[in-house]
């Protein structure tokens, strides 16, 4: 299971950098970006993070701030705190706010990577089970009296969510920003899911007074009536195509291609691959630098036996199509 | 090229990141020159070609002999006709020929 992670500092290059030295870690871990704190509670809303990296000093909202609304909102997550302003009292500050790790700048990104994964490896202490029902196990955790955190994904939707347990008794859960049981009922939905489990439960606070078999009951009747049932956007740009979840943005893509240019597109694959922000962030600047303004889609030949087209985002989208494809038809379907 | 309607400029950048020839407008003929051209340069090192769409215009770059050649376009611009005057003129843009130099005076 990949896990998230959340950059957040107010330096362009200093995140840019980070991800690009993170790529390596790809299998590991995903990075977001966030440029200062109110961005990151943001995007809090929108994912599931397993851990936060935070600069101190930001306009806004600062990273002690962002510290504490973690700590009030989401005591899960591990904070990770780095400055170029290090004091003893900031220190003190930081451990005192709860972070796990303060570390100052100038610091060697190999070293941070480390201290990311020994924190990611608490994560799944417990465990992982790969394709699973989570109605069965989570019974299971309910009989067996466990004290535990589970991060777990859905193996259709790729959709993260988070189950708070003490004593075997379901606290809270956590799907992007729903909480509570509507978020249990949308996780209790997930036929097959991925999950890690962590030892302990930092939360205290109760959110869930039903039973969990009343609960999954009440799954059962919302599946049959439907009242969960997600419309998927048609086309792109009904929504902020790169404010969507990977999966949705994807079939959005594929049908947007299918629609406008037909079973000719010569469509191979759609995914994600941060591999090419690096060239995305330099093609964006010089078009910035050219007074064109934003880098919308470029078309990539590498005289490969695939082309490319690149959808700039957090993650760089990318397509990939046979050399052959009616190229304009395609960038003008992309485009509108 | 710069005839075909919204063609606005042309760049021609070596595989070092040098201006070797510019056709612009007057406000960024100025600024190219100041700018680090390296770090995009080496981004592109294994790309042949690339069309890319901004918000308010497009970007057309194809590698040559040379280096990287940029075309600058506004969002309409025929991409069929401007690539067709790219394979028809890029090949007769070919590096000078070094004299032989000192090689001369040895035998092969």
């Amino acid at each position: 299971m990949i896990k998230n992670v959340l950059l957040v500092d107010d330096e362009h290059e200093m995140l840019l950098a980070l991800k690009e030295g993170f790529t390596r870690y790809r299998d590991s871990f995903a990075v977001h970006l966030a440029s200062d704190g109110l961005q990151a509670v943001e995007k809090l809303k929108k994912s599931v993070f397993s851990l936060v990296v935070t600069d101190l000093k930001m306009p806004g909202m600062d990273g002690l701030e962002l510290l504490a609304h973690i700590m009030e909102y989401y005591p899960d997550i591990p904070v990770i705190i780095i400055t170029a302003y290090s004091t003893p009292e900031m220190e003190h500050l930081a451990r005192e706010g709860g972070a796990v790790g303060y570390i100052a700048k100038p610091f060697l990104i190999e070293d941070l990577a480390r201290r990311i994964m020994a924190t990611l490896r608490r994560e799944s202490e417990g465990g992982t089970l790969h394709n699973v029902s989570s109605g069965m196990f989570l019974q299971l955790i309910e009989m067996e009296q466990k004290t535990c955190t589970i991060r777990l994904e859905d193996k259709f939707s790729g959709k993260k969510g988070i189950l708070f347990f003490h004593e075997g008794e379901l606290l809270d859960a956590r799907v992007n920003d729903l909480q509570g049981e509507d978020a249990a009922c949308e996780i209790f939905a997930w036929e097959q899911v991925n999950l890690a489990i962590q030892n302990g439960c930092a939360l205290r606070e109760k959110r869930i007074h039903s039973e969990m078999q009343h609960l999954i009951l009440e799954t059962a009747r919302r599946k049959d009536e439907n009242i969960n049932a997600e419309v998927s956007p048609s086309v792109l740009e009904e929504v902020k195509p790169f404010e969507l979840d990977p999966p949705t943005l994807i079939n959005s893509i594929r049908d947007k291609i299918q629609q406008n240019v037909g079973p000719a597109s010569g469509l191979e694959d759609v995914y994600q691959d941060q591999s090419w922000d690096r060239l995305v962030f330099q093609l964006s600047g010089a078009g910035e630098f050219l007074t064109i303004g934003k880098m919308m889609l470029g078309y990539i030949d590498k005289g490969q036996t695939s082309d490319f087209i690149l959808l700039p985002g957090e993650n760089t989208t990318v397509i990939s199509v046979n050399p052959k494809c009616p190229r304009d038809k395609l960038l003008q379907a992309l485009s509108d | 090229m710069l005839n075909i309607d919204g063609v606005k400029g042309l760049i021609l950048l070596s595989f070092s990141g040098d201006i070797i020839f510019k056709e612009l407008n007057p406000i960024l003929h100025e600024t190219v020159e100041n700018r680090d051209w390296r770090g995009l340069i080496e981004s592109l090192a294994d790309i042949r070609e690339t069309d890319l769409i901004f918000e308010k215009g497009r970007l057309y770059i194809r590698r040559t002999d040379l280096g990287f050649l940029f075309v600058l376009m506004g969002p309409f611009v025929p991409m069929a006709m401007m690539r067709l005057q790219c394979d028809i003129l890029l090949p007769s843009l070919k590096p000078a020929k070094a004299s032989k130099g000192i090689r001369r005076f040895f035998k092969k």
